[in-house]
């Protein structure tokens, strides 16, 4: 299995990877779970927020997509701000530069059969805090049903509720955010069993390119 | 939203111990006329339910009986929840009293230590495993709203006792600022501009002195000075 961490810096060598990444996204999210908002006749599944600025972190095994997450820096425009404000009535926990929202998490559906925690999401919930270390970000927004807060929970995450939850297509659904913190990265390591980092170099800073250590020192 | 609903919710991912989730969820639950609860995940058939019990806020004889005797293999709540992944009132949890008499039993004597009525939360997890917070008490007055946020808190308490439960999950000791922060105060404390510590750390302006007000709220200081003085006084930057 590897991780992989596609940003501005990269994104021109994972053409045919990110390409792959739509393709599954349509599968899963407009086919499988029936977000009919979104489908697309190209059966691609991508919006306005991935673009140039987008951060994906994709899951390979054998060289095809297993998993994928999508993250926008809350200083631009982003899902939960343009599609979800409804459900937020209270404030970020910092600054919207050092927030990005996270969203189009996904296994394929194969991969989770008959296993206790699917080995791709425990390396995606990993890979996306060492990745939001990397960036300096202090929290991590997302929309899901409010399952998503049972399971970040249960990994040790602080997940503070940014409204009230609501009921969507008869879904209880929240907005949230998760704290970011050595902690929280910490905890989903010893939770998940995975005890080193699982991006490359521990991450990559998209805005230079540049390698950022942590976590060992 | 809700205030104390959120404080609540805060309170229970503080906490490092099931005892102190038991006392800030009666004090929860009882704003919304509930009274006792059980926190559990459910065994497969035959299986003794004890080890899947991740916290009891029931009387304890009733407690002891219903783990002893196996009742959650005859429980008509317990199994509804393998068939739904909504919350339910206990009274949806249909059984055919005259047929299903170990079912009757159960509610009849859950009924005696006073559970007459309560509100079910089914948590479903990755690998089909499946878990439920039970709360007690007459449902009549909870309305749509209050049972979502019964729902969310029910989960935040299972998630955290799920966490808690884990090996090894001793919390250590907790970073007051991150890495990063710690990284911009260091410039900071020698003498270096926002603009100069933009340069050497590859990050924007804007964002070197969104890391110090960051910093600043964490630490709950007044400026950037006092802020780098707290900061190497508690040892959180060394220079």
């Amino acid at each position: 299995m590897k991780v992989h961490l596609l940003g501005a810096h990269n994104r021109a060598r994972y053409g045919d990877l990110l390409e792959e990444n739509y393709k599954l996204r349509h599968r899963i999210f407009v086919d499988l779970q029936g977000w009919e908002a979104i489908r697309r006749p190209d059966q691609r599944d991508v919006d306005a927020f991935d673009g140039p600025n987008a951060a994906h972190i994709l899951v390979t095994e054998d060289g095809e997509l297993v998993g994928g997450s999508r993250f926008n820096c809350h200083d631009g425009p982003t899902l939960l701000q343009t599609v979800f404000p409804g459900l937020v009535t209270e404030p970020f926990p910092a600054p919207p530069a050092l927030g990005a929202d996270w969203t189009r998490f996904y296994v394929r559906p194969d991969r989770r059969e008959g296993r206790r925690r699917a080995p791709e999401s425990a390396a995606l919930f990993c890979a996306m805090m060492e990745y939001a270390l990397s960036q300096g970000y202090a929290f991590i927004t997302f929309v899901s049903t409010i399952y998503m807060v049972e399971l970040g929970v249960s990994m040790g995450w602080r997940i503070a509720p940014l409204g009230p939850p609501a009921k969507i297509d008869g879904k209880p659904t929240v907005a949230a955010s998760i704290e970011v913190s050595e902690d929280a990265l910490d905890s989903v390591r010893r939770v998940t069993g995975i005890g080193q980092a699982v991006l490359p170099f521990g991450g990559t800073d998209l805005r230079t390119g540049r390698s950022v250590a942590f976590g060992g020192f | 939203m809700n205030s104390e609903l959120m404080t609540t919710i805060e309170a229970v991912q503080h906490q490092t111990s099931g005892e102190a989730i038991r006392d800030i969820l009666y004090r929860a639950i009882s704003s919304y006329g509930l009274d006792r609860f059980i926190i559990s995940g459910l065994p497969d058939r035959g299986q003794d339910v004890r080890p899947f019990v991740l916290l009891s806020g029931w009387p304890d004889e009733w407690y002891q009986r219903y783990t002893r005797l196996g009742y959650v293999h005859l429980d008509p709540v317990a199994r509804h929840c393998f068939t739904t992944t909504l919350p339910f009132d206990w009274s949806e949890a249909g059984y055919d009293p005259t047929s299903d008499l170990p079912a009757k039993r159960v509610m009849d004597e859950a009924a005696e230590f006073g559970m007459h009525d309560g509100f079910c939360i089914p948590v479903h997890m990755e690998g089909g495993m499946q878990g439920v917070v039970s709360l007690v008490g007459s449902t009549a007055e909870v309305d749509e709203h209050s049972r979502l946020e019964l729902h969310m808190l029910a989960l935040y308490a299972h998630g955290r006792l799920r966490y808690l439960n884990m090996p090894g999950s001793e919390q250590p000791r907790r970073r007051a600022i991150t890495l990063r922060e710690s990284e911009v105060l260091k410039w900071a404390a020698s003498g270096k501009t926002a603009g100069e510590i933009a340069v050497i750390t590859g990050l924007s302006e804007r964002t070197v002195n969104q890391h110090c007000v960051n910093a600043q709220t964490k630490l709950g200081t007044k400026n950037r000075t006092h802020t780098v003085v707290e900061a190497i006084r508690h040892r959180l930057i060394t220079l």
